[in-house]
């Protein structure tokens, strides 16, 4: 058999995963790779990014929209520890990325060698699974093992470290299949519960359908949809839901949580049957645990068996794949006419269209308002266009007035809340589906954590459209200064930079907006252009997210103002 | 007061004989500051490389069931169970 380096090996295996796309950054230790790479240049894409966290949170975006595991390279030492914050985002959003290592060789570890860090200590508790190579030999079926663990189940970060010296290393490349077999469960009252399920939900008077990014991660959108509409059943969103359901469906009542609709949390607590999919109560959906939805009989279904009864206690519990349960469990489900309860989501919408909606919506005077910005952006390109938004009160106001009509056009860090995570994720985005509208919406603050990555978007010669939703302050903050700290505002301010001189340093195509004539215009001029844009729009500095549901309130005593 | 609630369990895992197992799941039993009273390791099938823990811990009873799932939930992990201690 031939005999080629562990670089090589590792390139062949990638190529063998479907890899074409490859997010990195070169150091020492990770060289013999590198030059592997070079060989490669053809079949693999290699996307210099200008950080390393820039990097993870471009294999998210391109999982997001491609379904397939991102991958990102990077040296040791500082390279792979800047992975970090990106693995933990993937790690609580349960994204697949497979991250790739070098690490110093093997006679050298445990000795605080140059550009040494104890990786695998490190991100062990990030990681759905992680392992360090110390021998060519085992790189075939190790990157097989980490795809099919990254990609199976419950997905999820994993990690490959290679030491260099296994770089190095001549090894005889086993092209046969490499199976990887993990342990799976079994339910014997599988059928029988989801008959019970069914049951339960055909019996109810006030059915009402959660469900979380479970669904998109399993491609069940179209079972969803028809699942819903068979029952007749109210559905609502948690944050990456949300475009798993044509925000258009009338049966889709909105979203849930600290910054959802006044409906949808209002009425948890007066469903008589829950059945939440692929989402896992987190406290920001739940409000106070103790209040929410003790009427109800709850069904939950998961891929992951831990995620049941972790925080609410399920009548139903159900251990399944969100496809294969909706696909068994629509045929047992009988349609009714809800009209009356469906009417109190109605009438709840009304009130918070009233308070709320109306005013952001559509402002007479002022400066601008995020929300008629998401509105004008949401009409101009149909609810059609990939949003990648960021952390903050842009993102919810992103989450609630985009109208989103097609899957995986919502990308978000959900779970880990990370700051800096729209515009590299934009990136991988746009390379998963260049044909794709990407547009990245980001606060003044976010944009500031991670805006090296326009010099690859320069680089890489991507659309991406940007729009910076500028209000001078770390808004999300200074909201909860405001209402719960008695307007102590304790450095939430911030002197920012020229961003459209930023712009023109990278070759990207800007404007600035400051007034409300300007806006649609702007939007038109960024929509229509070839090549990335970015547009500074600045918007009321003390506009505040609501509804909200105060933090350790529970999900009825959500406050339009 | 809180330690009357609590009650002491013993741990058995079967898991992969690899590196790394035994630091994945006291990064578990970590994340609730969970400290482990004791803790025994032993390799005892040698040609599928299978592994066995034995971990003594105090813990309240709701707790329990969530966090041997997280322990079920690790990949080099093939069995986990819990049991009340004598």
């Amino acid at each position: 058999m031939e005999k080629i380096s562990g670089a090589q090996a590792l390139m062949k295996s990638l190529l063998r995963e479907g890899v074409d796309t490859i997010f990195g950054y070169p150091g020492g230790a990770i060289m013999p790779v590198y030059d592997a790479l070079y060989d490669y240049k053809d079949s693999i894409r290699h996307v210099l990014v200008r950080h390393e966290q820039g990097a993870a949170h471009a294999a998210e975006g391109y999982s997001r929209l491609s379904g397939k595991p991102g991958v990102c390279m990077v040296t040791s030492g500082p390279g792979a520890t800047n992975l970090v914050t990106g693995i933990a985002d993937a790690m609580c959003d349960s994204i697949p990325i497979v991250c790739i290592t070098g690490q110093v060789a093997e006679t050298a570890l445990g000795t605080d060698a140059f550009q040494e860090a104890p990786i695998i200590g490190i991100v062990t508790p990030v990681t759905k699974w992680c392992y360090q190579i110390t021998n060519a030999a085992e790189i075939p079926h190790i990157v097989a093992k980490a795809f099919h663990i990254a990609s199976s189940g419950r997905k999820g970060p994993v990690l490959i470290d290679i030491t260099k010296n296994a770089q190095f290393e001549l090894c005889e490349y086993d092209d046969s299949v490499h199976t990887v077999t993990l342990k799976s469960r079994h339910d014997p009252y599988y059928q029988k519960k989801l008959e019970k399920a069914a049951s339960l939900l055909n019996g109810a008077k006030r059915p009402y359908v959660l469900f979380g990014h479970g669904i998109s991660a399993a491609k069940a959108e179209n079972e969803l949809v028809q699942f819903v509409e068979k029952g007749g059943f109210p559905a609502a969103s948690t944050l990456l839901g949300l475009s798993s359901m044509p925000k258009s469906n009338p049966l889709n009542m909105g979203m849930l949580g600290m910054h959802g609709n006044y409906g949808p949390n209002k009425l948890t607590n007066k469903a008589d049957v829950i059945l939440a999919i692929g989402m896992r109560f987190d406290d920001r959906v739940t409000g106070k645990i103790s209040a929410y939805a003790p009427q109800a009989k709850i069904i939950h279904v998961d891929i992951d068996y831990a995620e049941l009864e972790k925080v609410i206690p399920a009548d139903i519990a159900i251990h399944a794949d969100a496809k294969e349960f909706l696909a068994r469990i629509t045929p047992l489900v009988k349609h009714k006419d809800h009209g009356d309860w469906i009417g109190k989501f109605r009438a709840f919408d009304r009130e918070e269209k009233k308070v709320v909606v109306d005013a952001e919506l559509y402002p007479k005077s002022g400066e601008i308002s995020m929300a008629e910005v998401i509105r004008i952006l949401s009409e101009k390109t149909k609810g059609k266009s990939v949003i990648v938004a960021d952390v903050g009160q842009h993102q919810m106001v992103s989450a609630r007035y985009y109208g989103f009509e097609n899957p995986d056009s919502f990308i978000t860090s959900g779970g880990l809340g990370t700051m800096g995570f729209a515009l590299p994720a934009s990136i991988g985005a746009k390379l998963a589906g260049p044909k794709r509208e990407v547009i990245a919406i980001i606060g003044d603050g976010s944009f500031q954590m991670t805006l090296q990555e326009l010099g690859t978007i320069m680089q890489e010669k991507l659309s991406i459209k940007i729009i910076i939703l500028n209000n001078r302050h770390l808004g999300m903050v200074r909201q909860w200064q405001e209402m719960f700290f008695e307007e102590r505002y304790s450095f939430v301010h911030m002197e920012n930079p020229n961003f459209n001189k930023i712009a023109d340093g990278y070759s990207i195509s800007n404007e600035l907006v400051q007034e409300r004539k300007d806006l649609a215009p702007a939007l038109d001029r960024m929509l229509k252009a070839k090549g990335s844009y970015l547009l500074d729009i600045m918007v009321k500095k003390d506009e505040n997210v609501f509804p909200m549901i105060p933090s350790g309130a529970s999900v009825d005593e959500i406050r339009l103002k | 007061m809180i330690f009357a609630s609590l009650m002491k369990y013993v741990l058995t895992i079967k898991s992969e004989n690899a590196p790394g197992t035994l630091y994945r799941i006291a990064g578990l039993l970590l994340r609730k500051k969970i400290n482990i009273e004791s803790l025994h390791v032993k390799e005892v099938d040698r040609k599928k490389h299978i592994s066995h823990f034995t971990i003594e811990i105090f813990l309240s009873t709701h707790l329990m069931a969530k966090l041997i799932k997280q322990i079920d939930r690790v990949v080099e992990v093939t069995h986990a169970e819990y049991h009340r201690a004598q």
